[in-house]
């Protein structure tokens, strides 16, 4: 066995107990999984486009990922990653096995976590993580509500038309 | 026992206030009853924060509204509000009550609750099951607040998030590590200005209810 299975298997076991005690309020509480590796990086930018592209270059650079794709838009609040060959995506796979769906994302957290820490957003919320069926077949599809001030609090728009 | 649930089958989440104070003595009822609330191994882990300080009250109520506002527009955007909402026909009232929650307004009302009580537990001594024995106490204090004439509210929205619960702990000035203070809710407290639907809808016991073994709903005859 790899390392990477086995620390796969380990985070596999840790979420599914997690899930297991607190549902789905499990995503809330997971929020700074994966932050102490973007923190360690140097990770600069004036804006959330600098940002976020800094931030896939290091997870891409590190092997966390093959690919990440990302857009902003819905008034702003709607940032949207796809992320492909994840080094996390057998955990994914055993979660949903076990009949749990997949509610943690360490990379969208890393992603998330530079917008507070270098932009001074307010807050951040995972609205949903789309891991496909088959690991082969596409990338994983995130939408998180990324708020930069307060103001930005029911700015309200239909994410399924952006 | 009839009383009992009487008790518990009227009491409400109240999330509007009047600006009357809530005597001490009250405030001392209500902690009283969470004090006795089940615990495991006896430990009693609970500590209680009462706040009655406004501005300390309104950065909690900021705090959540960024919360909750943060989850609902979310929802919105992907229009789970929209279904669960769909009950409420009338188009302007259900656009008022949606613009409530995704607001966050629905979470401010620390600001006009005369008492907030926040409830933690301490992981530094002996503990087990912390969060359960928190829970009891805080429906221990919803009831006895209930039976005193006044309202009461669980509030976990600002705290529902491990970056909003090191906010919520750094306002009250509890220490931060992991490993400290778990902190579950915040109870707020007051005279009630609202009248909620009584009863509210609840699933039938047949709905919830197995006999001897899970998926079992054919009650055994006990004479």
């Amino acid at each position: 066995m790899d390392s990477n299975t086995y620390f796969n298997q380990l985070l596999y076991r840790m979420e599914e107990v997690f899930y297991h005690e607190l549902s789905d309020c499990a995503s809330w509480k997971t929020e700074l999984v994966g932050t102490d590796f973007i923190q360690a990086q140097d990770i600069r930018g004036a804006n959330e486009d600098e940002i976020v592209m800094a931030c896939i270059r290091n997870i891409k650079a590190a092997g966390l990922a093959e690919d990440i794709e990302y857009s902003i838009t819905g008034r702003g609040i709607l940032l949207k990653l796809k992320i492909k060959g994840c080094a996390l995506m057998h955990k994914e796979v055993l979660l949903r096995n076990s009949g749990i769906k997949p509610y943690s994302c360490p990379i969208t957290n890393m992603i998330l976590d530079q917008l507070i820490e270098k932009l001074g957003y307010c807050t951040t919320y995972v609205a949903e993580l789309a891991v496909p069926e088959e690991p082969v077949a596409g990338p994983c599809q995130v939408k998180a509500a990324i708020y930069a001030t307060p103001e930005k609090i029911g700015a309200v728009s239909d994410w399924s038309q952006q | 026992m009839e009383e009992l649930l009487d008790i518990i089958n009227s009491r409400k989440s109240i999330r509007r206030y009047k600006t009357d104070p809530v005597p001490d003595a009250m405030v001392d009822k209500i902690l009283e009853a969470a004090r006795w609330a089940p615990t495991g191994e006896n430990y009693q882990p609970w500590r209680f924060i009462v706040v009655r300080d406004q501005e300390t009250r309104n950065r909690i109520g900021d705090l959540a509204r960024l919360g909750s506002g943060s989850r609902m527009t979310a929802w919105y955007c992907m229009g789970h509000m929209q279904e669960r909402f769909a009950g409420i026909k009338d188009e302007a009232k259900r656009a008022e009550v949606l613009r409530f929650m995704y607001s966050g307004e629905v979470s401010e009302f620390a600001k006009q609750s005369p008492v907030v009580i926040a409830v933690i537990g301490t992981l530094r001594e002996g503990s087990v099951d912390v969060p359960y024995d928190l829970s009891a106490a805080i429906e221990n204090m919803l009831l006895e607040a209930h039976s005193l004439g006044l309202g009461g509210c669980w509030v976990h929205g600002p705290v529902a998030s491990t970056r909003d619960a090191r906010k919520f702990k750094e306002i009250l000035g509890i220490p931060t590590g992991m490993g400290d203070y778990k902190v579950i809710a915040y109870v707020s407290i007051g005279w009630a200005a609202e009248m909620r639907k009584y009863p509210r809808p609840k699933k039938a016991l047949d709905e919830l209810v197995y006999w001897e073994r899970f998926g079992n709903k054919e009650r055994p005859h006990h004479g």
